[in-house]
C-alpha cells in the first residue's frame, strides 16, 4: 500500500530502491553490519522496525531489510518488498535449538517451517505447508560448504511468543506448550525462531522465492555471527550465479 | 511367532532400502518390470510387494492402497523391515491452469487435508519431502526430457469431495479451500503424500513423490512417469554411494 509520498506505507521504499535479492534479518541493528559485506552499500530508508540498505554483489543490486520481531511485521515487510520489485528472500538471524545434538553456532538452513503463529492463517488454511524455495535451499547448502560452516538443513518452528518458549511453565497454557515442543522435537525440527513460516506461506502465494538460514543457540554461549552473515551473503552470490546461468533477469 | 509385519506380511530381507509406493496394487507388477530380476514377494489385502535390483542394489515396490490410513501402515511396517527411502508414484489431478495431462508433478511438500497425519503431529507441522529425493527426481525428469513441475500437492481424504464437491453437504467449504490451494500455488491433488511425509519426518527416513497429472487433453501412458521414477531411484543410489565415499 502506497502512502501519499508514493512509497510503500511501512517500509518507506519505492521501485528502484531495492534489488530483486533481499536478506531479511529480524533486528534493524543487524542491517548495517550485513550491508558492509555488499559493494557500495547505502542506507535507503529507516522507518519503524524497517531499516533498508542497498548495495551490489557481483554487479547485481541486492538489499537487506529488517523485519522486526514476529510474523505480523515480517509479513508486512515481505508484501511491501514484493510490491517494489524484490522476488528472492533469505531470512537470516538467530534461533534456539530443538534437537539436542545441535551446538551453539551451528547453522540451520531452513527448508520448511512449523506454522505455530497467527499471521499465516490470514493467508492460507493451516493444512498448507510453509516451505522454502528448493533452489534457494540448495544455494545456501553450497554456500555453507564454501564458508566451511557446520550446518544442517531442516524444519524451523516459527512461534508467536518468545517467553512461551523460554519459560513455558509460567504460562496459563504450560502443558500445551510443553506437549507441542515435545512434538516438534519428535518430528525432527531443528530450531525455533519467529518469522519464517509467514514469510514462506506468503512467498508461495506471491510466487516469489524464500528460504532462511539461522545460527542456532544451544546450551553453550553463542559465537559471533560472522560465519552466519558470510554464508547468507555467499548464498545470495550462489543463487545470483545460478539465475544468470539460467537466463533469469537478476536486476 | 511370525516375524512378518501384520499387514504387509514382510520381514527383514524381503525389501530393499529403496521402495517405490504406488497406490494401486495392480501397478506393482508394471513397475517391477523396470527392475532387474524382480520377484513377487507377497500379496496381502491392498499391499502387494515386488523386489528386484537397480544397478545391483535391492529395490522394492509396495502398493499402499488408496488413502492415508493404509499408506501410513505401509510406511510404518516397511521401515520396520529395513526400508528408509520412499518414492510415492501415481496419478493426480492438476490444480494450476495450463496443466497438460501427463505432465509430471515432483512433490516437494503436501497440504495436510486428511485425518491420518493428525494422529502423528499437530497440524502446524509441515509435510515436506526429502530434499535429496526432490533433487534426484528433478534430475531424472531433466534426463528423461519430460514436462514437469516441482511443487506442493493437496493430499485429501475424499476423492468424490474433490471431483464432485457440489453434491457434498460441505460444498461451500470444499470449494473455498480448493480456491485457497490454487492461490497458494499447489500443483496437484492426490490422497497419500502428506501422511507419508509426516511419518517419514518422525521416523527420520526419506520420502518424496512423483505424480502424473490429469489436466487438459487426453491422459496417455504411465510409462514416462514410471521411467522417470526409476531414473530417480538410480540417481539416489548414485548419490548415496558418492556420499559414503
Amino acid at each position: 500500500m502506497q502512502g501519499d509520498n508514493g512509497k510503500q506505507y511501512h517500509v518507506q521504499l519505492e521501485k528502484g530502491d531495492v534489488g530483486k535479492y533481499v536478506l531479511l534479518p529480524g533486528d534493524p541493528g543487524r542491517c548495517e553490519p550485513i550491508s558492509r559485506l555488499f559493494d557500495e552499500p547505502r542506507l535507503v530508508a529507516s522507518n519503524r522496525e524497517y531499516t533498508t540498505y542497498t548495495g551490489y554483489l557481483d554487479g547485481v543490486k541486492v538489499s537487506v531489510t529488517s523485519t522486526g520481531i514476529g510474523c505480523p511485521s515480517a509479513a508486512i515487510a515481505l508484501e511491501e518488498l514484493v510490491m517494489v520489485g524484490a522476488d528472492t528472500f533469505i531470512r537470516v538471524g538467530t534461533s534456539g535449538h530443538i534437537q539436542k545434538d545441535i551446538k551453539s553456532g551451528d547453522l540451520a538452513i531452513i527448508s520448511a517451517a512449523i506454522r505455530d503463529e497467527g499471521t499465516s492463517l490470514h493467508y492460507m488454511p493451516i493444512e498448507f505447508p510453509a516451505i522454502a524455495d528448493i533452489d534457494l535451499v540448495l544455494a545456501l547448502q553450497k554456500a555453507a560448504k564454501k564458508t566451511g560452516a557446520r550446518h544442517r538443513t531442516g524444519i524451523s518452528q516459527s512461534k508467536d511468543s518468545f517467553y512461551g518458549q523460554h519459560e513455558p511453565e509460567r504460562m496459563g497454557v504450560a502443558q500445551n506448550l510443553l506437549n507441542r515442543w515435545k512434538a516438534w522435537e519428535i518430528g525432527g525440527a531443528l530450531c525455533s525462531e519467529m518469522e519464517a513460516s509467514a514469510i514462506f506461506v506468503i512467498a508461495s502465494m506471491l510466487r516469489v522465492r524464500a528460504a532462511g538460514i539461522m545460527m542456532v543457540h544451544a546450551t553453550e554461549p553463542m559465537p559471533p555471527l560472522d560465519i552466519l552473515l558470510e554464508t547468507a551473503v555467499q548464498g545470495l552470490r550462489e543463487i545470483i550465479a545460478e539465475d544468470k546461468a539460467n537466463g533469469r533477469a537478476v536486476n | 511367532m511370525s516375524l512378518k509385519q501384520h499387514h504387509i506380511q514382510l520381514e527383514k530381507g524381503d525389501v530393499g532400502r529403496y521402495v517405490l509406493l504406488p497406490g494401486d496394487p495392480g501397478r506393482c507388477e508394471v513397475i517391477a518390470k523396470h527392475l532387474d530380476n524382480a520377484v513377487h514377494v507377497i500379496t496381502n489385502r491392498e499391499y502387494v510387494t515386488y523386489t528386484g535390483y537397480l544397478d545391483g542394489v535391492k529395490v522394492s515396490v509396495t502398493s499402499t492402497g488408496i488413502g492415508c490410513p493404509s499408506a501410513a501402515i505401509a510406511v510404518e511396517e516397511l521401515v520396520r523391515v529395513g526400508a528408509d527411502t520412499f518414492i510415492r508414484v501415481g496419478t493426480s489431478g492438476g490444480i494450476q491452469p495450463g496443466t497438460k495431462s501427463g505432465d509430471l508433478a515432483i512433490v516437494s511438500a503436501a497440504i495436510r487435508d486428511e485425518g491420518t497425519s493428525s494422529h502423528y503431529m499437530p497440524m502446524e507441522f509441515p509435510a515436506i519431502a526429502d530434499l535429496e529425493i526432490v533433487s534426484a527426481l528433478r534430475r531424472a525428469a531433466q534426463i528423461k526430457g519430460v514436462r514437469y513441475r516441482v511443487g506442493i500437492t493437496q493430499s485429501k481424504d475424499s476423492f468424490y469431495g474433490e471431483v464432485e464437491p457440489e453434491r457434498s453437504a460441505v460444498s461451500e467449504k470444499l470449494l473455498d479451500r480448493w480456491r485457497a490451494w490454487e492461490i497458494g500455488g499447489a500443483i496437484c491433488s492426490e490422497m497419500e503424500a502428506s501422511a507419508i511425509f509426516i511419518i517419514a519426518s518422525m521416523l527420520n527416513v526419506r520420502a518424496g513423490g512423483i505424480m502424473a497429472m490429469h489436466g487438459e487433453g487426453e491422459f496417455g501412458s504411465l510409462e514416462p512417469l514410471i521411467e522417470t521414477a526409476i531414473v530417480g531411484v538410480r540417481e539416489l543410489i548414485k548419490g548415496d554411494a558418492d556420499a559414503r565415499r
